[in-house]
């Protein structure tokens, strides 16, 4: 069953998917083992007692009531309330033990997972799309936790409860289970047919949910265009069709429980009659007790009841180990830019060397070849260049985000790949385009360049750059509070606090991408004069979309079509007539005097 | 029915009875086996539904609100009224039909069980509404569990999310660990929400499972002494014995239940006050059809605010604008000094307070709504497109557009170009699960979509803002073709979009204060060299020493 037939690609798990997923969850158990054996040692126990339950029945019956032996009957009603009594302390244990496994389970599993997200570096991220990434950490470790607080104890102790009550009934009378075993090929088909058509019903559902709901999220998020255009109607029509083929799908699935579920009773009641029919009949041969019939009678529905719940667990069972699967597979993913065994510091000072620089993606094409380039300490350099011509590559490969896959990257003599990586992070900062603003205050927000800083040195940082004043005025100052990814605050905004984490995390080096998107007049001046103070004295690398920040720098790269086309000062370039020149005179003579 | 065939059958040692009643209890089952089968597919469907119309009801009422609704409420709300809420409401209608059983069974085993042995009813039967109690406890308790489980976890994945949305951001400054930090407190406080909820349900599941073994005990008890003692049958103590298991289940769903109907007439409540808002911008009984024009736009001392009562912000103060037809106009001024409003007002997105808007000489006010808006291009600050094919972006407006027309427009706003380039071209789905376009790119099909059918009025509000400088000048000729002969109105704050229009407007706290041409102004007025000279300065400076 674990193979059903219309699980998507994703969902599916083979063998030795199954053997994998159980072997590395063994590893992160390990330190669980001995809850988990008394977890297990409670779950024999608990189960024995739901079935000492019908065989004291029995023997109150038999040996009690049918004798008319009031002691018997005394005694098994004692004993009965014992059992009740262990299978409440018993019951309890083990749903905290199982419970505490599980979330600790959980828990190791979202800090490791985590972790290493944070370890993996920014090819990484360049592959993968920022959802899929999240919805491991998010919906696949969900669908686990599923399992972990509901749906483990419940397959154990079914399982067990089911295997438990084959066993009492072959002790009491093994000719009579053979008799209702009868019900089972039945029952276990239809659970088969049940699994397979609801699996595929699931999906089709699912499916479903994430349509509606995606199509409701741009209802809402892109109203204000719907209403633009006067396409209200149209909208609302398509998407009461989307809405109708959930419906659909929703009726698929309940038609297909409702034939099941009927199946199952009706093998119960049937077992039941056939169980009171012939067993009475060898009551009357004088094979059986009547007690025993009563007995059977009893535990009947603690073998069909086990069969019906397990195979309503099997979703759950395998999308959680396809979730794990998943998990484990970005466990395995290798770090694109790893810390060299015996990596040495970087020297403060030093100039950056930049030698027959290369890059291409692993598919071959080629972005970045044959750059020489040396950057003085100090020293501003600014990139230009076209869209794609590889000047962020270039500037990428300086930060170490990726590797080069040609010549090198040197900082004071030592290969970047030689360096340890908290040197290289706190020699050079990288300061991205837009501004993203975490959770939290402004403070914290600014505090991420360097944990250990105290108020007063994000204080002093900001004040650096010319910016202190513009957040304190708020009136919860820095303390603010930043919602909703810092919805209140403007692009510039979040750009001057961009900005403050560099000079609070205050490197030698400096990496500035700047933003394309143009900011409105007064806070793009802030911005350019926050710029301004926090690059002076550092060597800077500045990815220049405005041909006027090229031109405050010291000196000019001019990437063009994957290599270095010129390198010189403003007015050297402009005098040269090259590359440069022509950009810069294409972009002034644009601008409107 | 056991009782009997074990009464009259196994007892009294008649072989054909014993058959008889072994018959019936299989035709029974095989009865109530369909009708349960049915009875869960006719609850289903209802209860789909009603979740079905609902949300139908709502996403068609949602997109009739108007923009102010729309500020106020966020999109997050709106989302899980459409989804949770709704989730909820059909969760307890699932249950009504179950419920109505479940209270036959209890009230029908009861009366069986009174009629079988008054005394014995009342011994099995004491301990069960404890379980009824229990259960109902053990809604409330779990559910604050349940909820701050969600919270955590929601809590957790933002955490998560901001990682990886702001991943440049930690491996530029290294702070991987901080997140690392931020990350395990977040586990375990999930963890601890988790061990709350395990231990209520530790507390609370044995109890439900002990309480009817009780009852069952207090039979055995009870009942093998009046056996013993020739009160009453051993069918009798039989039956009596398997009555009690039916009740079991019936009361521990009636607690759920009112757990359950608690939260769903919770929600219900905050799906009706979605419903119950009416839409402010309404086309009055006797709109009109809009006549006939070039798309001339006059606002007459217009007063406007952003909200209304002690909370209004007001904006737009004795507003006077007119832009003749097929003439356009850029409004410029600080933020906050109320030009986008203007752009706003338009297609009566917003009432004015006083005073009026008129298009072609009619005030939009007793125009039809679809057909002022229809007649009006108009690109957001932010760009929203959908996750759908490019070419159903563009066409956006007129589903049933030619792909001459795509194109052209395509052509128009620059788009055609790295639209071709693209694999599948027109056809590429962009969006979450598609093509990410850079932002430029974004606005520039935006541009195109509001072209797409030919409007009288284009309103461009900073639509050139995300487009990489270095290609602005391809996109400032193309809007210079679609701007020719067509009324627009341009909200720019680079100087050299503002140079498209023929007329600039600079706009200070809510008024016009000056008026002109981008040239003039620049040579008359200090405030509007003011407000462009921040990000022109720079680029005036070095232009003129490039063309020194």
């Amino acid at each position: 069953m674990w193979n059903g037939v219309g699980v998507d690609e994703d969902d599916k798990l083979d063998r030795s998917g199954v053997t994998t997923v159980l072997r590395r969850s063994g590893e992160f158990l390990r330190p669980y083992r001995r809850q988990m054996a008394i977890a297990s040692v409670m779950v024999v126990a608990y189960t024995a007692t739901v079935l000492a339950g019908p065989l004291l029945v029995r023997h109150g019956i038999d040996e009690g009531i049918k004798v008319g032996d009031t002691d018997v009957l005394n005694q098994t009603v004692v004993a009965y309330i014992v059992v009740a009594m262990v299978a409440y302390v018993v019951y309890r244990v083990q749903v905290v033990l199982i419970s505490r496994i599980g979330e600790s389970f959980l828990r190791d599993l979202r800090v490791r997972v985590f972790d290493h997200l944070q370890k993996l570096s920014m090819p990484f991220y360049d592959r993968e799309k920022a959802g899929v990434v999240v919805s491991r950490m998010t919906s696949d470790i969900d669908s686990l936790s599923e399992l972990v607080q509901m749906g483990l104890l419940m397959f154990v102790s079914n399982s067990l409860l089911l295997f438990g009550s084959i066993v009492v009934l072959t002790a009491v009378s093994w000719k009579l289970l053979v008799l209702c075993l009868l019900a089972v090929p039945p029952v276990v088909l239809a659970s088969i047919k049940f699994q397979r058509e609801s699996n595929v019903a699931y999906l089709d559902v699912r499916d479903g949910i994430g349509n509606t709901l995606s199509h409701l999220q741009e209802g809402i998020s892109g109203v204000r265009v719907v209403q633009a255009f006067a396409r209200e109607d149209v909208e609302s029509t398509r998407f009461e069709r989307g809405n109708r083929r959930l419906y659909d799908a929703h009726m698929r699935s309940v038609k297909i429980s409702a034939w099941y579920l009927p199946v199952i009773e009706i093998a119960g009641t049937g077992t039941t009659a056939a169980a009171v029919g012939i067993g009475g009949w060898w009551v009357h041969q004088g094979d059986l007790s009547i007690g025993t019939v009563t007995f059977f009678v009893l535990t009947l529905s603690n073998l069909f009841e086990p069969i019906q719940q397990l195979s309503q667990l099997f979703n759950t069972v395998q999308s959680a180990g396809a979730g794990l699967k998943k998990l484990y597979e970005l466990l395995d993913t290798d770090v694109d830019v790893p810390e060299r065994a015996g990596a040495v510091d970087l020297p403060t000072g030093g100039a950056i060397v930049v030698s027959g620089l290369g890059f291409s993606y692993g598919d071959g094409t080629k972005v970045l070849s044959g750059v020489d380039l040396t950057i003085a300490p100090a020293e501003r350099i600014a990139l230009v260049g076209p869209t794609g011509a590889g000047k962020s590559t270039l500037a990428k490969l300086i930060a170490r985000f990726y590797d080069p896959t040609e010549g090198s990257v040197t900082i004071g003599g030592v290969d970047l790949r030689d360096a340890t990586l908290a040197s290289l992070r706190r020699h050079l900062a990288v300061v991205p385009q837009e501004g993203f603003l975490f959770n939290g205050t402004l403070v914290d927000n600014v505090r991420l360049a360097r944990p250990g800083a105290t108020d007063a040195e994000v204080e002093a940082a900001m004040a650096s750059i010319g910016i202190l004043d513009r957040f304190d005025s708020l009136p919860d100052g820095l303390r603010t509070e930043v919602r909703e990814r810092g919805s209140r605050f403007s692009a510039g905004e979040k750009q001057l606090v961009s900005l403050a984490r560099a000079a609070l995390a205050d490197p030698e080096i400096l990496v500035l991408d700047e933003a394309t998107s143009s900011l409105d007049p007064g806070t793009e001046a802030v911005v350019e004069d926050a710029m301004e103070k926090l690059s002076s004295g550092r060597t800077t690398i500045v990815i220049a979309h405005r041909l006027t920040t090229a031109a405050r720098a010291d000196r000019v790269a001019v990437v063009a079509a994957g290599s270095l086309a010129e390198v010189g000062t403003h007015d050297e370039l402009i005098e040269r007539g090259g590359h440069y020149a022509a950009l810069f005179s294409a972009w002034a003579g644009g601008q409107p005097v | 029915m056991v009782k009997q065939a074990i009464d009259r059958g196994i007892e009294a040692d008649d072989m054909s009875a014993l058959l008889r009643w072994s018959l019936v209890i299989a035709v029974v089952g095989v009865v109530s086996g369909v009708l349960t089968g049915m009875r869960r597919y006719l609850a289903f469907r209802e209860a789909r539904m009603v979740e079905k119309t609902l949300r139908d009801r709502l996403f068609a009422h949602v997109q009739r609100l108007h923009f102010a609704y729309h500020d106020e409420v966020q999109a997050g709300q709106l989302m899980s009224r459409g989804n949770t809420d709704l989730q909820q409401v059909q969760a307890f209608v699932v249950m009504i039909p179950l419920t109505i059983a479940n209270g036959m069974t209890v009230v029908g085993v009861t009366a069986i069980l009174i009629s079988l042995d008054p005394f014995l009813a009342l011994v099995a039967l004491g301990a069960l509404p404890l379980i009824n109690v229990v259960a109902k406890r053990f809604g409330t308790k779990l559910f604050p569990s349940v909820m701050a489980i969600q919270r955590e976890s929601a809590e957790l994945a933002s955490v998560v999310e901001e990682s990886v949305a702001g991943v440049r951001v930690v491996k530029g400054f290294g702070a991987q660990d901080v997140l690392r930090r931020r990350l395990r407190t977040e586990a375990d406080d999930v963890y601890d929400a988790s061990m709350e909820a395990a231990r209520t349900r530790a507390t609370f599941l044995p109890a439900l499972e002990l309480l009817p073994n009780v009852g069952l005990i207090a039979v055995l008890f009870f009942g093998g002494h009046r056996v013993v003692t020739e009160a009453i049958t051993l069918g009798s103590l039989v039956a009596f014995n398997v009555y009690v298991v039916l009740l079991i289940w019936p009361l521990r769903m009636l607690g759920m239940i009112i757990a359950n109907g608690q939260r769903a007439s919770a929600a219900a409540g905050r799906v009706a006050e979605v419903l119950s808002t009416d839409p402010v911008i309404v086309d009055r009984s006797d709109a009109r059809r809009l006549g006939p024009g070039g798309g001339e736009i006059r606002f007459e001392h217009v007063e406007f605010a952003y909200g209304d009562g002690d909370a209004a912000i007001p904006v737009l103060h004795d507003f006077d604008l007119h832009v003749e037809a097929g003439t356009s106009v850029a409004l410029v001024g600080a933020t906050g000094c109320g030009k986008s409003t203007v752009g706003r007002l338009i297609p009566r997105f917003y009432d004015v307070v006083s005073g009026r808007v008129l298009v072609d000489g009619c005030d939009v006010r007793d125009v039809r709504t679809t057909e002022l808006r229809r007649s009006i291009g108009l690109v957001f600050e932010e760009t929203f497109l959908f996750s759908d094919s490019i070419g159903a972006n563009i066409a956006f407006a007129d589903p049933d557009a030619s792909i001459e027309a795509v194109q052209r427009a395509a052509r128009l706003a620059g788009a055609h170009e790295f639209i071709e380039a693209l694999d599948e071209g027109y056809d590429s789905i962009i969006g979450e699960r598609g093509y990410s376009l850079s932002g430029g790119q974004r606005q520039r099909i935006a541009i195109a979509r509001a072209i797409l059918a030919d409007p009288r009025v284009l309103i461009l509000d900073d639509a050139t803002s995300s487009v990489d400088p270095t290609k602005e000048h391809e996109i400032r000729d193309a809007l210079a073709e679609v701007m020719a002969g067509r009324t627009t109105v341009v909200i720019a704050h680079r100087a050299a979009t503002i140079a498209l229009a023929d007329r600039v407007v600079l706009l200070d706290e809510g008024r016009v204060i000056a008026e002109g041409t981008h040239e003039g102004l620049l040579e008359t007025n200090a405030r509007y060299r003011e407000v462009l000279a921040a990000v022109d300065d720079s680029a005036g400076d070095q232009a003129e020493e490039v063309t020194a």
